[in-house]
């Protein structure tokens, strides 16, 4: 079967549509209720959902995701039950493309045949990890080599430079451009060379190429519009998320907005 | 296009190590590693960092025969002191060779995370020295256990950033620290503490860790005419015993020892011990033994000595453990605290609760070892900064 996420690209360009990317923590408010936000952010037209697994030391984020992490972990969320709820969503009809985004000890631990059965079995569509660079990557990769595997994304960042042809060699799906130095949710601070480093990216890239980090509005892509394939947003979402008491509407009404929005720049 | 994890990759020891980063550091970790590889190979480099090591540190600083301890307890002890280097740690020495590192590679600010407080006020120290910016990031309830050094880094001109996080100890001080560097590695350098962190990290503070080894050899060969049977130092992260085993590795005859934290005992759960009950797993851009919950969450570490309660140890000190060419062992609080009162007593020093684990140790072990055997503690820091902390623990005792 075709990866789901390649299959939403392919349908993506012939449509001449930007994709519109979200994040959520999973187990927030709890299972029923992540499960909830999925479904209402299918139905408002969002591309692919990247569902975070929380863990103790989200080196990566900022403090909303790291908040999000934190409360979910309290709540009793875990890898094990984050699968369980995939599975659900799937016998329920959820078609959208799911990615994991999680920090690499979780999976570790796990251990990384049983974590990418797992992913198989409960139809998870791709995996970002963002404290595993290229050069640590044979072993996850290894472990991919399956049917129906996963896709591990790959990131880029404004300095990874000389890097950037080997980082796209094998990858697939979409590459996901970090737009900024540092953590998620730092709003309104691109990289001063963002343009720059976005179309020598896209001049390179033979997959779609996505950007995220600090992205609240469709309008903040406005500039990079006619050199991206589509946009990421994760930190605003969870904010607004919980200023919303987790409420399916408000995922729904931003989602469909944002993707609107997107296609109209 | 896949580079496996093996044995020739000098980013690993053995399994251990590697760079478990975002791919926004790869490049300032590739530059890093030049830059030190340059340096570590440049005679004038080397020059000024010995001549800052004398002058400045105070080195060498001796090896002293504690007559009394060793009497006590029937063999040769010998505390290699770094509890009199300048600012009461052997943190300094690896804090002076990344500056210097840092300065030649163009870098104007630091940051440094700290748990005990003596890596950071090293670190503010080295900044005020040489006149760079200093932000010191330490967990709130590590502030409130070293206040006296939190105070002595504000006096030396740094900002320490209170980091409310997590636990509130060392692993979140470091996550903090790591965020704000993948922000501004541009223009900062990240000066880490102990023999942790992505490569080129651990292998940089060895070096520089190196020279407490180094010393030691040669000041035990001019004593005695022969090497140590037993070395051994305290071990959080690792740099201080990394420092210490470094020049005996090669060397089989001596026994090299590692003292992890065991809290309230390894039984209550509440101890440091990475080496005795972590698994494998990936924190602050390495692989190493780690403490971990069955989601493999780290766990919150918990030893009265600040500076020892780290979930991690450094990914050489994993390697040396499963190779065997060294033993991690554990003393609890009460056992530290106790091998801090007698030190005081019986040879008039003070040292820090993380160095008294490893005297608390080398009491046990001296009751193996014949009256002619020979063993080498490294007594890591002074205990001034502890005082409080005793206080409150003879308070509690009664």
């Amino acid at each position: 079967m075709e990866n789901r996420i390649e299959r939403k690209m392919k349908k993506l360009k012939e449509n001449g549509e930007k994709a519109f990317i979200t994040y959520m923590t999973a187990g927030l408010p709890d299972m029923a209720g992540s499960k909830a936000l999925v479904k209402a952010q299918e139905e408002a037209g969002t591309d692919v959902l990247e569902l975070g697994i929380p863990f103790s030391d989200p080196v990566a984020d900022g403090p909303v995701i790291q908040n999000a992490s934190y409360q979910s972990i309290q709540l009793g969320t875990n890898l094990k039950k984050v699968f369980g709820m995939m599975k659900e969503l799937r016998a329920e009809g959820v078609q959208m493309p799911i990615v994991f985004m999680m920090y690499y000890n979780t999976a570790l631990y796990f251990g990384l045949e049983q974590f990418v059965e797992e992913c198989i079995a409960s139809g998870v569509d791709g995996v970002i990890i963002p404290d595993l660079p290229l050069e640590e990557q044979g072993e996850i990769k290894e472990a991919l080599r399956r049917d129906g595997a996963p896709i591990l994304i790959e990131l880029v960042s404004p300095v990874s430079a000389e890097r950037v042809p080997r980082i796209l060699e094998g990858a697939r799906g979409f590459v996901y451009c970090v737009s900024g130095m540092g953590v998620t949710g730092q709003s309104g601070n691109f990289h001063k060379k963002i343009l720059h480093y976005l179309t020598e990216v896209k001049k390179m890239s033979k997959i779609p190429v996505m950007m995220g980090f600090g992205i609240e509005q469709a309008k903040d892509v406005a500039p990079m519009i006619d050199v991206i394939d589509g946009a990421i947003v994760g930190s605003h979402l969870i904010k607004l998320l919980e200023a919303n008491e987790y409420k399916p509407e408000a995922a729904r009404k931003y989602c469909s907005n944002f993707k609107k929005e997107l296609n109209e720049l | 296009m896949e580079e496996k994890m093996n044995k020739n990759d000098k980013r690993y020891f053995g399994e251990f190590g590697g760079q478990f980063v975002s791919e926004s550091l790869m490049n300032t970790l590739k530059e890093l590693d030049h830059s030190y590889e340059d340096a570590i190979h440049d005679e004038a480099f080397l020059k000024q960092y010995d001549y800052y090591m004398r002058q400045y540190v105070g080195r060498e600083n001796p090896l002293y025969f504690a007559e009394n301890l060793s009497r006590e307890y029937g063999t040769k002890i010998y505390l290699k002191r770094e509890d009199l280097n300048h600012t009461g740690a052997h943190k300094i020495n690896n804090v002076i060779g990344q500056i210097l590192l840092a300065k030649r590679m163009g870098k104007k600010k630091l940051i440094a995370e700290t748990g005990a407080g003596q890596h950071g006020v090293a670190a503010a120290t080295g900044a005020a020295l040489f006149g760079m910016e200093c932000m010191v990031f330490m967990g709130e309830e590590d502030m409130r256990r070293q206040e006296l050094n939190v105070f002595r880094m504000k006096m030396l001109g740094a900002k320490v950033e209170c980091v409310m996080s997590g636990s509130r100890t060392l692993k979140d001080a470091t996550n903090e620290a790591i965020r704000t560097w993948a922000k501004t590695a541009e223009d900062t350098f990240y000066v880490i503490g102990s023999a942790v962190g992505p490569y080129p990290y651990p292998k940089i503070v060895k070096e520089f860790q190196s020279v407490i080894s180094r010393e030691s050899k040669q000041q035990i060969l001019k004593a005695e005419g022969r090497l140590p049977d037993v070395v051994m130092a305290c071990v959080g992260g690792g740099s201080n015993s990394i420092g210490m085993f470094a020049d005996f590795i090669e060397e089989p005859s001596v026994r090299l020892i590692g003292v992890e934290a065991a809290g309230l005992g390894i039984e209550t759960g509440k101890h440091a011990c990475a080496m005795a009950l972590g698994k494998p797993g990936t924190l602050h851009g390495m692989r190493s033994y780690l403490l971990q919950d069955e989601d493999g969450n780290i766990q919150i570490a918990h030893s009265i000595s600040a500076g020892l309660d780290y979930p991690g140890v450094g990914p050489e000190h994993a390697y040396l453990k499963d190779s065997g060419r060294a033993e991690y062992v554990s003393v609890t609080d009460q056992e530290a605290m106790e091998a801090l009162m007698e030190l005081c007593r019986l040879e008039g020093i003070i040292p820090a609760i993380e160095s008294a684990h490893a005297i608390a140790y080398a009491r046990k072990q001296a009751k193996n070892m014949g009256e002619d055997e020979i063993m080498i503690v490294c007594l890591s820091g002074r205990g001034d900064k502890d005082v409080h902390t005793v206080a409150d623990y003879i308070q509690s005792q009664k």
